[in-house]
């Protein structure tokens, strides 16, 4: 044997020590840790080597012998106990390996006591049956590992393939030497062997403490698919609880750890993976230290929630890495948009449920309403027809005021029920190409009765039929709406303009303009809004539920139409109603809803200064 | 002869949109009301299927008042066997009863009365699709009660009876 040779093997022998010494170390700082059966099983592999060095060729010393041959077939069945840790064996199997173990046991017993004195091919077989008892209890756990590193998140995955990898390759060398027998002792294929079996040294120290640069490059395939399903966790989750299940699924397979849970601000478990949520609870206090007996750690991060602290916990497993200082701050990142996530749900949880309360009111509301004002209006027309008996002069006034008032009331509830149909979506047009002249003039006539003396309505209507694809009923409702709310709002009385024209881009304008009260920049936005009654001194005193313009808005919008206004304060209003003129493929109106809307020039009236408006 | 054999299935259907032209002075209800037909002054029956009392005791004052002979039924059931026993010229039906929804009454009275009388529906429902479900099962008129008053009703009660027969002397 040549000096390249013996060099080889030296240095491939203290690789292995190393190994030994190294895993010996760690296991040390995390006894815990659920891999002592593997740090064992690498202890022996290193004695083996060391003591492969020290023995004799010539004349080998039989307790070192001994040693050696034992340490080399313990290294090989603590891997198999190892892998039984968390892929247990079935019991025939279990039962042969022990056996084999024995058998080997005896095997070495025999080959060193009767070293050299027994007949050579009962050597050979009993060199044979160590080897391959080897082996045979190290290939067992290796293939499983593999099988199951598939389903696992990209960190146990890449550390149980290591360990395959590196065992594997020990296999095929001891396999080769063995039946390549005195063929291989040459120094060129001893040189070959031996840098292999080292090179298997840094992949197994890997699989074993993997340092914090390759579990972020094992992680980084997993961190492609978290992000992606990032915004899903985040934006889309409709719940609480389902958006807990997702993060903390997440989590696990970030981490590539074995379970996980996410604790509520409350102290109630919200959602767990890899456990059950009474083992979960069980775990909720306990921090750091090692709950289930078996080994493992516990990383827990805070979870920033409105209602107080919640957190996130990831456990490690048997052969999860212990969590090192760059999973922490990952896990806190995570748990940064996670408590994000959380709150969004949470709000969004909130205002459906408000959203989806009030309109269920509004609509309980409405048809509840309606059957005692069916009955006080009936009996009221029928008192003021004179059905009971002839009125005094008073009783006639009384009985007017009171038909006033309720027919009043009857429009808000319909209104109401109006609003709560257009958010419910269940509100349905019937379009009908008619003119919309006609459906103007029938808006006026509907709005004539709240004429007083001071108030003048100045219809202007083109010649010709300006023909539009709408629902009539509602298209006069809107317009109705519009100039009704146009004499609300000039207590001053004057003119109310109702001007009806057509753009030759395929937009009809129907725009109500008066010389009230007008409207402040500031108020624009709530205008349209539920609800979004304009307050002023001025305005005060003056009835409605607010719902008006937003309605008469959202059936515009539902005819593929849009109302807009442009307003002086104390100079007054124009609303302008649009709506596309049937046949002409015209451009689509208004802007995008949220975006700003100014009215074209051709309807400026005045110097009014255009208002822009957003929702 | 049994008025209620000229009755056919089909009516004419008039529907809220085109009723812009309600009022109690329409029609004279001293006149109209009575059947003159065979030389009898015999009062039109209306058959009022409404359980709320208050709403059916205004209906009946109104119509009485204005010379209808009213027969009230407060249940789906009652209902449809005043249909087929008492013979109504006219049935004011409500959709929200006790017992059924007044689309099943209408749809029993479709199926096993063929040429009973007009049937119209005085409901608190507006909603659209309650509105094309009254006209598919062949109601007269879909009415919403809060929008309407015992007069304007009973002012349109001649008219409901009229088409229906124009209805069917066009069919026949």
């Amino acid at each position: 044997m040549n000096l390249a040779a013996t060099l080889v093997l030296d240095v491939t022998a203290a690789g292995f020590v190393a190994l030994a010494l190294a895993i010996a170390y760690r296991w040390y700082r995390d006894r815990g840790h659920a891999q002592g059966l593997l740090a064992i099983s690498l202890i022996a592999l290193g004695i083996v080597a060391a003591l492969g060095r020290f023995q004799d060729q010539t004349h080998p010393n039989v307790v070192l012998s001994l040693v050696t041959i034992v340490a080399f077939i313990a290294s090989a069945y603590l891997v198999l106990l190892f892998g039984n840790e968390f892929i247990p064996l079935g019991r025939r199997v279990r039962l042969a390996a022990d056996v084999l173990l024995g058998v080997s046991i005896l095997s070495s017993i025999v080959l060193v006591t009767v070293f050299q004195r027994g007949p050579q091919p009962v050597m050979t077989a009993l060199g044979f049956e160590i080897v391959g008892a080897w082996a045979i209890l190290i290939g067992l756990p290796i293939v499983r590992f593999w099988l199951a590193s598939n389903s696992l998140p990209s960190v146990p995955k890449a550390r149980l393939r290591f360990l395959s990898f590196g065992f594997a390759v020990l296999i095929a060398i001891l396999v080769v030497d063995v039946v390549g027998g005195s063929a291989l002792q040459s120094p060129g294929a001893i040189i070959i062997t031996q840098l292999l079996a080292l090179a298997t040294v840094p992949l197994i120290y890997v699989s074993f403490a993997p340092p914090a640069i390759l579990r972020r490059i094992w992680r980084m395939s997993e961190e492609k698919n978290v992000r992606a399903a990032m915004q899903d966790l985040l934006i889309f989750s409709p719940t609480r609880e389902l958006m807990a299940e997702r993060a903390v699924y997440w989590a696990v397979r970030l981490m590539g750890a074995t379970a996980g849970f996410i604790v509520d601000a409350d102290g109630k478990v919200m959602a767990t993976s890899g456990i059950d949520a009474v083992e979960a609870a069980e775990l909720r206090s306990s921090a750091g230290a090692n709950p289930t007996g078996a080994a493992g750690s516990i990383v827990k991060a805070p979870l920033h929630l409105t209602e107080g602290e919640g957190s996130l916990a990831i456990i490690a497993g048997r052969f999860t890495p212990v969590f090192g200082t760059d999973e922490i701050t990952q896990l806190n990142a995570y748990a940064v948009s996670v408590s994000a996530g959380l709150q969004r749900a949470a709000v969004t949880e909130r205002m459906t449920a408000l959203e989806k309360g009030k309109t269920q009111f509004l609509n309980l509301a409405s048809h509840e309403l309606r059957a005692p004002l069916t009955v006080i209006r009936g009996y009221v027309s029928m008192l003021k027809n004179g059905l009971f008996g002839d009125l005094n002069d008073r009783g006639h006034k009384a009985s007017d005021v009171m038909e006033a008032k309720v027919s009043e009331m009857n429009e808000l509830i319909e209104e109401m029920m109006d609003a709560a149909r257009v958010e419910e979506g269940g509100l349905t047009l019937r379009l009908i190409e008619c003119d919309l002249r006609d459906i103007v003039r029938e808006a006026v006539d509907a709005a004539s009765p709240q004429l007083d003396a001071s108030h003048r309505i100045a219809l202007d209507l083109p010649d010709r039929r300006i023909r539009v694809k709408v629902d009539p009923d509602r298209t006069r409702t809107i317009v109705t709406n519009l100039l009704t709310n146009a004499l609300k709002y000039s207590p001053a009385g004057g003119e109310v303009r109702c001007q009806v024209r057509s753009s030759r881009s395929g937009v009809a304008r129907v725009s109500v303009s008066d010389e009230g009260l007008g409207i402040a920049r500031d108020d624009m936005a709530t205008l349209f809004t539920r609800f979004g009654r304009i307050i002023t001194p001025e305005t005060e005193h003056l009835r409605g539920t607010g719902l008006v313009l937003f309605l008469s808005r959202q059936l515009a919008r539902l005819q593929g139409g849009e109302i807009a206004v442009v307003s002086t304060p104390g100079a007054g209003s124009t609303f302008t109603l649009q709506l596309p003129v049937a046949g002409v493929a015209g451009p689509p109106l208004g802007t995008d809803r949220d975006g700003e809307w100014t009215t074209p020039h051709e309807d400026a009236v005045g110097d009014q200064r255009s208002a822009p408006m957003r929702r | 002869m049994n008025l209620l054999d000229d009755w056919t299935a089909s009516w004419l259907l008039w529907f809220p949109g085109s009723v812009s032209t309600f009022g109690a002075g329409q029609h004279d209800p001293a006149v109209l009301p009575f059947r003159l037909d065979a030389g009898r002054r015999a009062a039109v029956h209306v058959l009022l299927i409404e359980d709320d009392p208050s709403i059916a005791d205004m209906y009946r004052m109104q119509l009485e008042h204005d010379g209808y002979r009213v027969s009230v039924a407060s249940t789906g059931e009652v209902g449809f066997a005043s249909v087929s026993g008492d013979g109504p010229d006219i049935v004011l039906l409500d959709l929200l009863l006790p017992d059924r929804s007044g689309f099943e009454v209408l749809r029993q009275i479709n199926e096993r009365l063929p040429g009973h009388p007009p049937v119209v529906i005085l409901s608190n429902y507006g909603e659209p699709s309650m509105l094309d479900r009254g006209r598919s099962l062949g109601a007269v008129e879909y009415l919403v009660k809060s929008r309407v008053t015992p007069a304007d009703v009973s002012g349109l009660i001649p008219s409901w009876i009229e088409q229906s027969r124009t209805e069917e002397h066009e069919d026949s």
